[in-house]
């Protein structure tokens, strides 16, 4: 088809709208959107809680949950580049010349001004999450200070180690209760590492000659991994301990049993 | 400002090779001058000085780098001009002739040439070189990941391939787009007889050049333990290798200083007549804002590694807490040019599909407005960003909350890209062209890329996500699975004009589908192996992670074929591939109007510019 060739568009927005509805290639896009949709839906609400830990703390929860529903939420938007992508794709030319020219759309301004408002949506739905998340977890970090059970971490190269102020325990492992705040006071002996109890979902570097805070609500019982998240040299692979969040009970049988042994733990 | 004339080459004067010292220095000589320095400096240094001193070992290596790329530069004349000029002179017209390359053949890749087109394709097969060693080191890190409790390589020699794969691939896609049609194309894309300043632009490279035997000295002197963030105070306790990563750094902060100033210069004085700032295409746009962006950039980052070099030779202590010091100043200084340095590699890449798009599909570029929109809007926000990579580092966690707000806000401009290229592609019948799959590639790599980059942008799952291979994973689909392929696919666009022949077809069809299906297995292996608690960074794990690391050493594997593929495709249709014709996409940009090979000043009588190039398409009434 030659640049001279025009296509007819109807005269009012109103039929233009309707003659648009009725396309083939809108059609096939639409269905297209909606299975990219649905196909986003779906990884968020099977995969993330299929392949993250057990969830054992309030924290970790808002991790997971902004993982599951920023998926969902960014699923239309997603859905709407891979629909028109794959149109365009399936409607491929081949050969040694060019294809026909296509429709000179130069640009659409309600196109472009609805896309860039529902990306700032977007935007705003996930500031606003997370700044909440943000600020609840801060909220109860102060509220739950008094009552927290205070661990002081140490990272040194290639261990971590504990100690219980309030128990006066030394520890290679970490157990704490569950349904109790957790205060994590951290710091390094050498280089920077960083604290990652993985089914708490809290992580802060521990550095040298510096207490950095961190603050945990355990939810469940179950066990922990702990591990350096920070590139910390030779055997940073092997920075790993364990650990459990446990009933009130066998948490204090823990403690009992280590301070029956001058508080350190064998 | 070239004082090239546009005179044809037959009524040229050639120039002497008998009179000029300008004529008997080459890459060679570079070599024996630069290596000359280096011991020369090294064995004057330690004289007399206790080497048991890390401080004194740390001085001594880093002077005999920097000795090394001086000697070099001397010694391949890189500094004839500016030594004519103290002494009141300037290169004659026969030898700036002769340092354009005029009439040398082969011999000018390997001389210190203006020829903006040399230097392009001296950064072409610099940037292939530095592809195919990052991309070596990459296979051997999946394989020792491929089975927990491998052996493949040690803890030590693993810690150094992730430090130079790592910096080996940032230096190489920063310059892999800008670099080969940066410089190549780009000045003939607006009309220019070269570029504004030459020999700035021959000063890039070779500068640059020298940065490689450095980098490569590393594996010789015990590694680079610390990845390529080089944190402090891991840095001030790594070995002599660590010298290397300071001084390739801060050579290379040089070169991209110099290659920044040289292409917005060019970009804003000129363009041919009636170029007007509305006319210029897209990826010239893209390529400037990205260079634009690199000029502050990086000298954030060298004056992290000066700091650096004095706190390992002469123990002033900037990054150590013992004397006052702090790690998080590095970490500042470091991702003060590490986000913004994300855009200055994704940027051309995507400003060259932007190019691609139109032509293949035959429709102009959707809202060229919104795609210049989102470049500066993503320019603009990312220098308001970085310490989102510190939300745990214990540093100032009350401004975690503001540089959140600053980058979830980059998903806007950012989507723009997206808007600018599906608009282009809506209702079109896409010429399925190599270049052109590879607009389609990098849509589906970089919106896994964006997408995840919003979950990580959010404190309270990057509590989780920080640090694990979750990340590694979101930040090679935005590097490589979109800067590279949109690098690749310009290459395929651009090849016919750098080599005069077609690249090989099929070639590049089996190696894009081995490269996007083995790269996808890959990473979404290490989404998983992320989500899962896998920390990154880590030359061994836990068994609850094998599945997911063999599935990515999987994708490694297709992903090592395809590039090798690539390689061959490249190579052969180089050398014996199909004749390319001028013009063989159709395109309406500049560079598409000048034979091959390319004349030294590009056109004979200087081009005037009366549209935009994207005229493509059928009118709607």
């Amino acid at each position: 088809m030659s640049n001279n060739e025009h296509e007819v568009l109807p005269p009012t927005p109103g039929a233009r709208v309707a003659t648009f509805l009725k396309r083939k290639d809108v059609s096939q896009t639409f269905w297209l959107w909606i299975f990219f949709t649905a196909v986003f839906v779906v990884l968020g609400l099977w995969a993330y809680p299929k392949w993250m830990p057990p969830v054992l703390s309030k924290q970790m929860q808002a991790n997971e949950d902004i993982m599951i529903w920023f998926t969902v939420i960014s699923a239309p938007i997603a859905g709407v580049v891979l629909s028109i992508a794959t149109k365009s794709f399936l409607n491929m030319h081949r050969g040694d010349t060019p294809p026909e020219e296509g429709v000179a759309i130069r640009t659409n301004g309600p196109v472009v001004i609805v896309w860039t408002a529902t990306s700032v949506l977007f935007c705003i739905v996930a500031i606003v999450w997370g700044l909440v998340a943000l600020n609840t977890e801060s909220i109860a970090a102060a509220t739950d200070a008094p009552k927290s059970l205070i661990v002081d971490v140490t990272g040194a190269q290639w261990a971590w180690s504990f100690y219980y102020p309030a128990q006066n325990i030394h520890t290679h492992t970490m157990n704490i209760p569950v349904d109790q705040p957790v205060t994590f006071n951290i710091i390094s002996d050498d280089v920077n590492h960083s604290f990652w109890p993985v089914q708490l979902g809290v992580k802060v570097d521990a550095n040298r000659l510096v207490t950095t805070v961190a603050h945990a609500d355990p939810s469940a019982t179950g066990p922990l991994d702990i591990k350096c998240a920070e590139l910390c040299g030779l055997y940073h692979a092997y920075m790993e301990t364990s650990g459990a969040v446990q009933t009130p009970a066998d948490f204090a049988s823990w403690v009992s049993s280590i301070q029956a042994t001058g508080g350190v733990e064998q | 400002m070239t004082t090239l004339s546009h005179a044809p080459a037959s009524s040229r004067p050639i120039p002497n090779p008998e009179k000029s010292l300008i004529t008997k220095l080459h890459m060679g000589t570079g070599l024996v001058v630069g290596i000359i320095f280096c011991w020369g400096t090294y064995f004057a240094m330690k004289a007399g000085r206790d080497m048991t001193d890390t401080h004194n070992v740390n001085k001594v290596l880093l002077m005999s780098m920097f000795a090394w790329s001086v000697g070099f530069l001397i010694g391949i004349g890189a500094f004839i001009g500016p030594f004519r000029w103290l002494i009141g002179k300037d290169l004659t017209a026969e030898e700036q002739l002769f340092m354009a390359g005029d009439g040398q053949g082969i011999k000018r890749y390997f001389r210190y040439c203006t020829d903006h087109k040399v230097v392009g394709i001296q950064y072409l097969v610099g940037v292939m070189a530095m592809l195919g060693v990052g991309g070596t080191m990459a296979m051997m890190i999946r394989t020792n990941l491929a089975t927990p409790g491998s052996h493949f390589v040690t803890p030590n020699v693993y810690n150094s391939l992730v430090g130079l794969h790592g910096i080996t691939m940032i230096v190489a896609m920063i310059i892999v787009a800008t670099g080969p049609f940066g410089n190549y194309i780009m000045p003939i894309m607006i009309g220019a007889a070269d570029m504004a300043f030459p020999r700035l632009n021959a000063l890039s490279w070779w500068v640059l050049f020298t940065a490689i035997p450095v980098l490569c000295s590393a594996w010789f002197l015990g590694g680079i333990p610390t990845g390529w963030t080089a944190y402090a105070p891991l840095s001030d306790q790594a070995g002599p290798g660590m010298n290397a990563f300071v001084a390739t750094i801060i050579i290379f902060a040089v070169s991209t200083a110099l290659a920044g100033a040289n292409i917005t210069t060019t970009v804003v004085t000129m363009r041919a007549k009636g170029m007007k700032w509305n006319r210029v295409p897209i990826f010239v746009i893209g390529a400037t804002i990205s260079v634009a962006l690199a000029i502050p950039a990086f000298p954030t980052f060298m004056v992290a590694m000066i700091q650096t070099a004095m706190d390992r030779t002469i123990a002033t202590g900037f990054y150590d807490a013992n004397v006052g010091g702090s790690g998080w100043l590095y970490a500042n200084l470091f991702w003060i040019m590490g986000h913004p340095e994300v855009y200055v590699i994704l940027i051309p890449g995507v400003a060259a599909l932007m190019e691609i798009a139109p032509v293949f599909v035959r429709k102009p570029l959707f809202s060229y407005n919104a795609a210049i929109a989102g470049f500066a809007g993503i320019a603009g926000l990312s220098i308001l960003v970085w310490a989102h990579h510190m939300y745990m580092a214990g540093w100032m966690p009350s401004l975690n909350g503001p540089f959140m707000v600053t980058t979830e806000f980059i998903s806007v401009p950012t989507g723009l890209l997206f808007l600018v290229l599906v608009g282009t592609m809506w209702r079109g019948k896409p010429w399925m062209k190599l270049p052109m799959l590879s607009v389609y590639a990098f849509i589906w790599d970089f919106l896994i890329g964006g997408i995840t980059g919003i979950y990580l942008s959010d404190v309270p799952a990057d509590n989780y996500l920080h640090g694990s291979m979750y990340v590694t994973a979101h930040f090679h689909y935005t590097l490589m699975g979109a800067a590279l392929t949109g690098a690749i696919g310009g290459l395929a666009y651009w090849f016919p004009k750098m080599t005069g022949r077609m690249l090989h077809e099929r070639g590049g069809y089996i190696s894009f589908w081995f490269v996007q299906i083995g790269f996808n297995v890959l990473f979404l292996g290490m989404f998983i192996a992320g989500s899962e608690g896998q920390p990154r960074r880590v030359a061994d794990y836990a068994h609850l992670f094998a599945h997911a690391n063999l599935i990515s050493t999987i994708g490694a594997y297709s992903v090592g074929i395809g590039m090798l593929t690539l390689l061959w495709a490249i190579v052969h249709s180089w050398r014996s591939g199909k004749i390319a014709p001028m013009n063989p996409w159709g395109a309406k940009t500049l560079e598409w109007t000048v034979p091959y090979p390319v004349p030294l000043v590009n056109f004979d009588t200087p081009p005037v510019v009366t549209s935009d190039p994207y005229g493509y398409g059928r009118s709607a009434k």
